[in-house]
């Protein structure tokens, strides 16, 4: 039995892919003072490390056929996931994915090469409002990917109330009728939106001051779930959620009962970015590809598949009105200005999470 | 000669005389007929949903064979489960001769440390996860300077999977004739040659069990292969653990159907050869 | 005599073992490779990875500090300890009341039926894990199957929450670890003796009774084994209990993950995972000193 499995594997084996390209040191051509077409390393080859399904393979594919550089991508499902296999070493990356408050780390830590504007003349696409973003004035380090928010999804079959803040969520009518994602820095800054206090003043005393607060709220929650919260909601197991707003496109886009809500306290702003790590042997190829992700078309295509806050405004004239007037998908401009990014609390993080697990342990 | 001593002698002749005895199959069989109809509900459904037109498998929307079609397309899904294919069968050969010859040395030798190697063993079953990943990725990079690929992925695996086999045959040692060896090696036979002519045909259920839950182990495994692997070797899992914040894609439905169908099919050709072949 | 010689085995058999010569010490040399390269040395890693600190996002301090240790004694994180062995041991239980039957009954099938049907038993575990859980998903929601037959055969009048529950979690753990608990007592009711099942028989046993004071204690090494290879790897399995117990209550395979993620205390969680080690060696060594007594 094994027998013919492994008669199977090995007959797939002549397919099989080369092994790990040894690390070649790339010979950076010249910096090219035109704009046009910017050359790449002279070694053909790139290795993004990125979340998973966020680049869609249909990009990588369209890359390289124009550039002919060779890409392998490793995907990562967490921030972290990813930190952790940066910081151990041993995997040589051209080009990572960190969220914002990720970023702001790497640049104090000098773990990032700094980008070579010129080389990617597509930057000029990108919204003014994501430019210069507070953890990396003058985009010296990241460029911004995709963008979105938290917010709240409420099943309008099911509650007929009109809930516009966290407060109206976490009621005791509501109780085990919640999702909410498993994120302890998320549920805390929305304890801290809901008292007023600025979401990154992540000092002890703040703690304790929420605490009472997520006390009554974490008890309520039937599902904790980061990666596919859509999936309780849709299931009609709970009726309300508090989501990240991709999620909330989705779920949308599947049924008009759904209604999406950027809850009135306030929300914050997450920016995925591309940059290229200190250690990236291959940073022109990077450019390349983010000059080319920075295309209209190209970036529209990815909108297509995740239906996030696109910053590309020449990509946002290629989407459809549906995909535009998607309230989840793009904030109105009042609510973007309200939104503040998570800043790295350092420390502080690991208050967060022992206060939240205690909390959903009892 | 070899093949008569090779014939199981320990189980008798099955008894039949005995009612009770058949009504105790009856009502086992039937427990037993549940048992598989609780595992397979869930595979019943996602091979009904990969004949759904929908995206999102939450309702049936219509027939469609799209999935199918975009799966052979989709290079990189079919890559990583033919990295998972491969690294699975490698672990499950390692794991199987580690596991055995392991378990059958402690079994038969007096070895110094012995208890100390029996609770060693342990160990990559009672860590979690993501611990032993970190701690073979550290190792790797710095003292091994390994590059990471298919190698430290195949080497991951087998760490936490040999226990499990070498925990199922050591029980099946318990039951061991003893003399079965020493008549072995009393007709001339050296301690190699009884072990593979009688001991190994003994233990053969627990290896075969030891090696189907290495391979299942190993093919499903995600957050080891996450510290350990390269970006040349990404499985199957690492590719699917981020779809479910877009939806888990339908083509891992027709992969799977695909896959299931496969081996069921081969087993049961396997065991229509061989019932060929005896008869 | 069969009897006579399993029920002295053990003495004999421990007897019989002899002293290791060279060709066997050659033999045993690749286990003991793995396990120092494989397994000594990242216990050892982690050992010290346990006494540091982590600063910034992900540089470790190895300031060999016991304060790791000292957190990990707060009830908050003893308790998600317990909580997940209640999970493993209530899984490991009913693992082995619905799989032995099972077991029993492809072991002393024929020699043709018995590798298909084991066969047959694995493959639903060569699907993606996700896929699985979330077919799952689709059976137990509320607008799922379960419910909907429940309620359309009038069996209850509106759907019920089966999903995110304790009752699910331990359903998907269940299920997940029930191959790994009939494999291993079908290879010890594979070896009975049909001779001594005769026996009891022909000394007047009912089938009850045969079952209960002869077959199952036959077995035991099956069980035993089967018990370790279902609990063990279950307490720290948090997937399961994310996805289908909706991530509440907190399990300790998931603290400990989410110390290497949004936790940003790598050593802590290592700290938590080597207080488990200790936690197991210790039942190990006591369990293996009552039975030598």
């Amino acid at each position: 039995m094994i027998a013919f499995l492994a008669v199977l594997a090995l007959a797939n084996c002549g397919k099989a892919p080369q092994p790990p390209t040894a690390s070649q040191p790339a010979t950076p051509t010249p910096t090219p003072t035109q704009a046009a077409e910017p050359a790449g390393d002279a070694d053909k080859n790139l290795n993004i490390f990125c979340w998973s399904e966020y680049i869609p393979q249909a990009i990588v594919d369209a890359f390289t056929k124009e550039t002919g550089i060779k890409v392998s991508v490793e995907t990562y499902a967490s921030n972290e996931e990813m930190l952790a296999k940066l910081f151990a070493g041993g995997g040589t990356y051209d080009l990572i994915q960190p969220s914002e408050y990720v970023i702001e780390g790497l640049i104090k830590e000098n773990m990032l090469t700094p980008i070579d504007r010129q080389a990617i003349p597509n930057m000029k696409n990108i919204a003014p409002e994501f430019t210069s973003m507070s953890f990396d004035p003058g985009n010296k380090y990241s460029i911004p990917y995709m963008a979105g928010t938290v917010g709240i999804v409420v099943n309008t079959e099911l509650v007929q109330d009109d809930i516009k803040t966290y407060n109206d969520v976490f009621q005791e009518k509501f109780r085990k009728n919640i999702v909410v994602l498993d994120d302890a820095r998320e549920i805390v800054s929305w304890g801290f939106e809901s008292m007023g206090i600025p979401i990154n003043e992540v000092s002890d005393e703040n703690l304790e001051k929420v605490r009472p607060v997520l006390e009554k709220w974490l008890p309520l929650v039937k599902v904790f779930d980061s990666d596919s919260p859509k999936t309780a909601l849709l299931n009609g197991d709970v009726a309300l959620g508090v989501v990240w707003a991709g999620e909330g496109a989705i779920l949308l886009n599947e049924d008009k009962k759904f209604k999406w809500v950027v809850p009135a306290e306030g929300a914050h702003l997450f920016v995925d970015s591309l940059a290229i790590p200190k250690s990236a042997k291959h940073v022109k190829n990077a450019e390349l590809f983010i000059n080319f992700i920075l295309r209209p078309d190209i970036s529209a295509k990815v909108s297509e598949a995740f239906p996030y806050l696109n910053p590309n405004v020449a990509a946002r004239e290629l989407l459809t009105p549906a995909q535009r007037n998607n309230p989840a998908s793009f904030p109105t401009a009042d609510q973007l200005a309200n939104m503040q990014t998570f800043k790295d609390i350092g420390e502080q993080a690991t208050k967060i999470d022992e206060l939240v697990t205690s909390l959903k342990a009892q | 000669m070899a093949a008569a001593a090779m014939t199981p002698s320990w189980r008798g002749p099955i008894p039949r005389k005995h009612g009770g005895e058949r009504v105790q199959r009856w009502i086992f069989g039937a427990w037993t007929a549940l048992v598989f109809a609780f595992l397979y509900i869930p595979i019943l459904l996602l091979v009904a949903f990969s004949f759904n037109s929908s995206r999102l498998n939450i309702r049936w929307e219509g027939f469609s064979l799209k999935w199918y079609s975009e799966l052979f397309g989709n290079r990189t899904l079919l890559t990583a489960f033919q990295n998972s294919l491969i690294v699975a069968t490698a672990t499950t050969i390692l794991a199987t001769l580690l596991g055995t010859i392991g378990a059958w040395m402690l079994y038969r030798y007096r070895f110094p440390f012995q208890r100390t190697i029996g609770f060693l063993i342990f160990i990559p079953m009672v860590m979690p996860e993501v611990l032993m990943g970190a701690s073979l990725l550290a190792e790797f990079v710095h003292f091994l300077r390994m590059p990471l690929g298919y190698t430290t992925l195949i080497i991951a695996h087998t760490t936490f999977c040999f226990p499990f086999v070498l925990v199922g045959i050591q029980a099946r040692l318990h039951g061991l004739d003893p003399f079965l060896e020493e008549a072995a090696l009393d007709l001339g036979a050296a301690p190699a040659q009884a072990f593979r002519l009688v001991i190994v045909p003994y233990l053969m259920p627990s290896i075969i069990s030891g090696a189907l839950m290495s391979f299942t182990l190993s093919l499903d495994e995600y957050i080891v292969s996450v510290f350990t692997t390269g970006a040349q070797s990404q499985t199957l899992p690492l590719k699917v653990y981020g779809m479910a914040k877009v939806g888990l894609n339908p083509q891992l439905n027709a992969l799977s159907t695909i896959f299931v169908i496969a081996t069921i099919v081969l087993v049961l050709l396997s065991e229509l050869l061989t019932r060929r072949k005896n008869s | 005599m069969a009897a006579g010689a399993t029920a002295t085995s053990l003495q004999t058999g421990a007897a019989f073992r002899r002293r290791p010569g060279f060709p066997a010490w050659l033999v045993l040399t690749p286990l003991l490779v793995w396990l120092i390269l494989f397994v000594i040395v990242p216990t050892v890693v982690l050992i010290v990875l346990s006494l540091g600190e982590q600063k910034g996002l992900g540089t470790i301090h190895f300031t060999f500090t016991l304060k790791n240790y000292a957190r990990a004694f707060d009830w908050t994180w003893l308790k998600v300890l317990l909580i997940s062995v209640n999970y493993a041991l209530l899984t490991t239980i009913i693992c082995t009341i619905v799989g032995y039957p099972a077991a029993y009954f492809i072991g002393r099938s024929s020699e043709r039926m018995r590798n298909i049907l084991l066969t047959l038993v694995m493959i639903p575990f060569w699907t993606s894990f996700l896929i699985r859980t979330y077919a799952w998903i689709t059976i137990l929601s509320k607008e799922g199957l379960l419910n909907a037959f429940l309620v359309s055969a009038k069996i209850i009048p509106d759907p019920i929450g089966i999903l995110y529950t304790p009752f699910a979690s331990v359903l998907g753990l269940v299920y997940n670890y029930l191959p790994f608990m009939i494999l291993p007592i079908y290879t010890s009711v594979e070896r009975l003796d049909n001779a001594l099942i005769e026996a009891a028989y022909d000394l007047g046993a009912g089938p009850l009774r045969a079952f209960s004071q002869v077959i199952i204690p036959l077995t035991q090494p099956g069980i035993v084994a089967g018990a370790l290879l279902v609990f063990i790897p279950s307490i720290a399995m948090f997937a399961i209990t994310n996805l289908m117990g909706g991530g509440d209550p907190p399990t300790i395979g998931d603290v400990i993950h989410k110390q290497f993620t949004s936790g940003r205390n790598q050593p802590f969680g290592a700290a938590l995972g080597c207080l488990l080690l200790l936690i197991f060696f210790f039942s190990l060594w006591v369990t293996r000193r009552q039975r030598a007594e």
